[in-house]
């Protein structure tokens, strides 16, 4: 299985939200949905305040709990990839992915009656282009490729770089790192 | 032939009725007619006419089904005491557990099926056509094993009843391994359904260990509740002699249940806030409200203030043997798990949501309106059913040509 992950630098993201409405435009998410939102997280006691800026989205989990616990294959891994799509025809809506991913990334409510996520723009990813969500980003802070090869952008930032990842003790192996 | 006989004098029992039988009918249709109205705007306008959102995605809905399964669960309460145990007077009663069996299973499927957005893609779930997503998802296990056990209870009972009405007896030992089965097919949709909930580790409030133990306990107080008021129902009505050890049977078993439960309880309240964690924000939001959220505050003390005064009428023996009391205890059951193991259940666990969201939730009215329809439903299947068995349980019908044995009712049941 190949892996693809998005390695996210919490320290130069500036909290722009660029990211959101690169995603909303690309992939024509319906008024009142977003596949992706920044969180903007405060921490520490006044007047020794720290804010971090994390744009979040499904994190493709490599143990993608979603997936388990979908009745129909309708949410199903993408390529013998861990990129997690969602068939809209098979969808029941019966909710149990939502129930089953720990990171609120799955939206009901569609009008067209299906759950819709981040796809990790798949369909830019097979002509060799970056989401959009990361082609947009005005400086720089997000980066995608192949975990599985040694050379890519993302396993050197991994190297070279603190991150950290959301709720790993859920066990879904997350994919989006947070460079700190 | 038998059959179609019986076809025949069931649709006609069910058809004939006083007019008390009627009015109630009259009401169970006026509940389904609400409900399959709104229901169908539901479909029109998709699940925006409920109050579920992308942050609480199961409601009302799934806070039934949830109570149902374990309705459905507990009528190995009488199947065991029946068929293992040897009690000769449970055994008049097992149809009737039965066929509670069968309308709760009806309306739990049913409240699975409202909940779904695209009601339509549901064809993905039969094996072969669709892509059965099976034994990975819990949800595909529950569907396997709900189908089974109504399907189960279906034939159990009508072998039974056929045999009577054919005027032979039922061997035991043609369906015994069916009873066998559906003891531990009862048991597994309570637990699968548990597992569904348990399975979502980034849900705290659910994924613990108990869930499964706490609903199997749960649901052996209310099964019985329910079964001790529809018995002394039926025995009102029908003049059909259930005899009162059966009552009191079940009344240990609901009041040893509810002991349990509130034991359960206790051991989960102090894990979490003992030494209260980021897990415990959910059990917090329930019991005592999350940052001025507290919706369901009131809703989950009440229940546990009704568990507990159900349990101590049980636990007193001197109580628990007046009849009035009695019956005081199992509403009181009824209610108090219905809230508690419903929505006290199914909500808190998206409040917060994992990313920590507060998002309340109540249902809406269409959403209690298509659940209302639903009770309709179920119960105007059991009381079919019901309606069609006692003449022939009671010995008063049988097929055209067999002689009927004296009837076991003191007078002819009067038509319910
Ligand atoms: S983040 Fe959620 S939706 Fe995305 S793969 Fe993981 S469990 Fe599935
Ligand atoms: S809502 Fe759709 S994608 Fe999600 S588990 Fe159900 S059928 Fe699968």
């Amino acid at each position: 299985m190949r892996t693809y992950a998005m390695v996210i630098d919490t320290r130069t993201c500036i909290g722009c939200g660029d990211c959101v409405v690169a995603c909303k435009s690309e992939n024509k998410v319906p008024v009142g949905l977003n596949r992706d939102w920044v969180v903007e997280a405060t921490s520490g006691r006044y007047p020794n305040l720290r804010t971090e800026f994390r744009s979040e989205r499904c994190n493709h989990c490599s143990h993608a709990t979603c997936v388990l616990l979908c009745p129909t294959g309708a949410s199903h891994q993408w390529n013998d990839s861990n990129i997690v799509l969602v068939d809209a025809d098979k969808c029941t809506g019966c909710k149990a992915c939502i129930a089953a991913c720990p990171y609120d990334a799955r939206l009901v409510m569609h009008p067209e009656g299906y759950i819709d996520k981040c796809t990790f723009c798949h369909h830019r990813v097979e002509k060799g282009l970056d989401p959009a969500c990361v082609s947009t980003c005005p400086t720089h802070c997000m980066h995608f490729g192949l975990l599985d090869d040694p050379g890519s952008d993302v396993s050197k930032l991994l190297l070279s770089r603190n991150y950290k990842t959301l709720m790993p003790e859920t066990g879904n192996k997350p994919n989006v790192f947070y460079l700190v | 032939m038998t059959l179609l006989y019986l076809f025949r004098d069931a649709f006609r029992e069910m058809l004939t009725g006083s007019w008390r039988y009627w009015a109630w009918v009259a009401v169970l249709l006026l509940m389904i007619a609400l409900g399959v109205w709104f229901y169908a705007q539901q479909v029109i306008q998709g699940l925006v006419v409920t109050h579920m959102s992308n942050q609480v995605s199961w409601g009302f809905y799934i806070a039934n089904f949830t109570y149902l399964v374990g309705i459905a669960a507990a009528a190995v309460m009488v199947t065991i005491p029946a068929y293992i145990f040897h009690r000769k007077d449970i055994k008049d009663v097992v149809l009737m557990g039965e066929t509670m069996a069968i309308a709760a299973v009806f309306m739990a499927i049913m409240f699975v099926v409202v909940d779904v957005g695209r009601p339509d893609r549901l064809w993905h779930l039969i094996p072969g056509i669709g892509i059965f997503n099976f034994p990975e998802s819990m949800l595909a296990w529950d569907v396997v094993v709900l189908n089974g056990y109504l399907l189960l209870n279906m034939g159990i009972s009508f072998y039974i009843i056929s045999c009577h009405y054919g005027g032979c007896d039922p061997k035991l030992r043609h369906y015994f391994p069916f009873v066998i089965v559906g003891i531990f097919l009862a048991i597994g949709i309570h637990t699968v359904t548990a597992f569904l909930y348990s399975a979502n580790t980034g849900r705290p409030f659910w994924s613990n260990p108990l869930l499964a133990p706490r609903f199997i306990a749960s649901a052996f107080c209310s099964g019985p509740a329910l079964m001790i008021l529809g018995l002394q129902l039926i025995r009102s009505i029908s003049n059909y002699p259930v005899p009162q050890s059966v009552i009191k049977l079940l009344a240990i078993v609901m009041t040893v249940s509810l002991q349990i439960t509130l034991f359960l309880i206790g051991v989960e309240l102090f894990t979490e806030f003992y030494n209260e964690g980021e897990h415990a924000a959910s059990a917090r939001y329930l019991y005592l409200g999350l940052n001025g959220f507290d919706a369901l505050t009131p809703w989950i003390w009440t229940a546990l203030l009704l568990i507990g005064i159900a349990t101590f009428i049980g636990s007193v023996h001197v109580l628990r043997n007046n009849v009035f009391l009695l019956n005081v205890a199992c509403v009181l059951t009824v209610v108090g798990v219905w809230i508690e193991k419903g929505m006290g259940m199914v909500i808190p666990a998206y409040v917060p949501t994992p990313i920590g969201e507060i998002y309340e939730y109540t249902p809406s009215f269409p959403e209690i309106a298509v659940s209302l329809g639903i009770w309709g439903m179920g119960l105007l299947l059991f009381t079919l059913l019901v309606k069609a068995a006692l003449p022939i349980e009671c010995g008063n019908l049988r097929r055209p040509g067999v002689d009927a044995p004296s009837p076991i009712c003191p007078v002819s049941p009067e038509k319910r």
